[in-house]
């Protein structure tokens, strides 16, 4: 394989490792319902994952300076496929948490040893720790979108499926000659930015509202399909790639304190919503991108020295991240269970009032109650049930007040929910203004 | 480009940010999403509408406000308790008491409003007296089919 292919294969494993931390976030309903547990139970899905990389991260530290960079890579992106195929075919979810938590010690070996191995392949040091960056900026606010349109399309299961063959074609690039004989690390005196580290784990936490919530938000409670639901959400990375030249203006403290500024705004944005649109939503998430795409890129290359052992850099900047999505969801997800059994109610009585206001014949109004009543009894299983369905089999598509009926009936469910991520969009916003206040620790130009 | 301007297009951005927010919250983004709760005994406007499918549907509808009113509760949560999914704070008896009362008030204000004749009133009220709970909670189709 040419060092070039043998780059893209290695940068898109560690694009897939971190994007793990969020890629299954859509397919969390679903998983919910197949497996028959509680809301907590299956968060444990996104939480093991982030925690064994923090374990891990940490734990991979004595291997420095003995193994070879390679041979760590080669071990975790080996352990990384097969705990992919174990999560793609586990029957219960005591296995997928389990497959979830050796995937992730096997993410961890692979990011921490990707980095020097990404020097051998690409040249100067600076351009290595760039596309590490890069790739992992990239994969951490796409996978929500690369998750939600495999699941829609395949289902869970084609997460994990499609991970194991990205693995095997870096382990391909582990053994590309001119990364296989890097030396094992020498020990060096520089430290790793403290400052960095806590603005990169505040600012992790933060992102657990707009890579979690808002998708979740998006295309479950407002029921967007893949196509749309991923073109809504795409404005989140496509905002982040789009605000590198900005960066490139700003001098580091401020590219980070504006960046967890913009990025706080646009959660605050997003807690606010007036409606069920995409018209806010998008514009919301693309102001979080700009400040995720210009707070994140300075605080993961400040969280790496710019001198000495790049493994324990990077265990420290890999660890630091997922700390921080840790952080993120341990605060948030009870806070939004709590928010959401409460919208429930108040989303199943604006229901009944609309049924009963609405302006349509007994002969349909009576059926589709019963069919609503069905409906909902059915989706108990954590899910939002079709409530247009019930509608559009009795005569939606032809009669105007059966349509009416439908959206409206669409949205006073939508609008409570939607409140009801208020609370957590707010707490991340919290989280990205503390990462700001990092900013003064930094002096340096970025180049 | 300098850093001037650098700081210029953030500046822009955070302004672009604070607008959004600020048109957000003037278009209900601070209120969007909370369910009002309205007094169980508070007047509702009457059901819309003419012709017998109207006229049932509002002294059903009435006939559940009475209910609601009478349990003090709301008209959706009443509904709610019939499927076991809203509030069980009352005995079905409690509940079957205030059901038969609201109807009954809603007829008699529908024959007060003229929708209804007397000979037609006198059949309602002996159906809700004597009908089991679940044809008067099932009240729309079982009233559309006295009348069907």
């Amino acid at each position: 394989m040419r060092s070039g292919a043998a780059t893209l294969a290695l940068a898109a494993a560690v694009a897939f490792a971190l994007a793990d931390s969020s890629i299954v976030v859509l397919a969390l309903p679903e998983l919910y319902g197949d497996f028959n547990t509680t809301i907590q139970g299956v968060s444990w899905v996104v939480t093991a994952y982030n925690l064994a990389v923090v374990v891990g991260a940490i734990a991979v530290l004595p291997l420095a300076g003995r193994v070879r960079p390679a041979v760590s890579a080669l071990v975790g992106l080996l352990i990384f496929a097969v705990a992919s195929i174990v999560c793609a075919a586990a029957g219960g979810l005591a296995l997928l948490i389990a497959g979830r938590t050796v995937q992730g010690l096997g993410a961890a070996l692979l990011l921490v040893s990707s980095l020097p191995l990404l020097v051998a392949l690409t040249g100067p040091r600076p351009h290595a720790i760039s596309v590490w960056v890069s790739a992992g900026t990239l994969g951490a606010a796409a996978g929500p979108a690369v998750g939600g349109i495999l699941t829609q399309l395949f289902s869970w299961r084609a997460i994990f499926a499609v991970q194991a063959p990205v693995a095997a074609l870096a382990v391909v690039a582990a053994r590309e000659r001119s990364a296989w004989l890097v030396p094992p690390a020498q020990p060096g005196r520089e430290r790793p930015s403290v400052a960095a580290g806590v603005g990169l784990a505040l600012a992790f936490a933060a992102l657990v509202g707009a890579l979690f919530l808002a998708v979740l938000l998006v295309v479950t409670v407002w029921d967007f399909g893949p196509a749309k639901g991923a073109l809504v959400v795409s404005a989140l990375p496509i905002a982040a790639v789009a605000s590198r030249p900005l960066a490139r203006l700003l001098s580091r403290p401020v590219e980070i304190a504006g960046g967890a500024l913009l990025l706080a705004a646009g959660l605050v944005a997003l807690a606010f919503l007036p409606a069920s649109s995409a018209a806010y939503a998008v514009p919301a998430l693309a102001i979080s991108g700009v400040g995720l795409g210009l707070a994140l890129v300075p605080l993961t290359a400040a969280s790496i020295a710019e001198r000495g052992d790049l493994e324990r850099s990077a265990s420290f900047s890999v660890g630091a991240r997922h700390l921080g999505l840790v952080i993120g969801l341990v605060a948030v997800a009870p806070l939004l269970a709590g928010s959401l059994d409460r919208a429930g109610d108040d989303a199943t009585t604006s229901a009944t009032r609309v049924v009963l206001d609405a302006r349509i014949p007994l002969q349909a109004k009576i059926p589709i109650a019963l069919d609503l009543y069905r409906a909902f009894r059915k989706a108990q299983a954590g899910q939002i049930p079709d409530l247009a369905a019930p509608f559009n089999a009795h005569g939606a598509g032809d009669d105007p007040q059966v349509r009416q009926a439908r959206d409206d009936l669409l949205a006073a469910v939508r609008a409570p929910l939607t409140r009801a991520f208020r609370s957590s969009f707010l707490l991340s916003a919290a989280f990205a203004v503390l990462a700001g206040l990092v900013a003064p620790a930094f002096r340096t130009r970025i180049e | 480009m300098t850093g001037r301007s650098g700081l210029l297009a953030l500046a822009a951005l955070g302004l672009a940010a604070v607008i959004l927010i600020a048109v957000e919250l003037a278009r209900g983004g601070a209120s969007y999403g909370s369910v009002a709760t309205e007094h169980p005994c508070a007047q509702r406007a009457a059901f819309q509408g003419g012709g017998l499918d109207a006229t049932v549907q509002r002294i059903v509808l009435d006939g559940l406000d009475g209910a609601a009113c009478r349990l003090g509760t709301t008209r959706e949560q009443l509904v709610l308790s019939f499927s076991g999914t809203g509030p069980t704070h009352w005995s079905r008896k409690t509940i079957e008491r205030a059901v038969r009362a609201g109807l009954l008030h809603a007829v008699d204000q529908a024959q007060a409003r003229g929708d209804v004749g007397s000979l037609t009133a006198g059949l309602l009220r002996q159906v809700i007296e004597r009908a089991p709970l679940q044809l008067l909670i099932n009240g729309g189709a079982a009233l559309g089919g006295l009348f069907g």
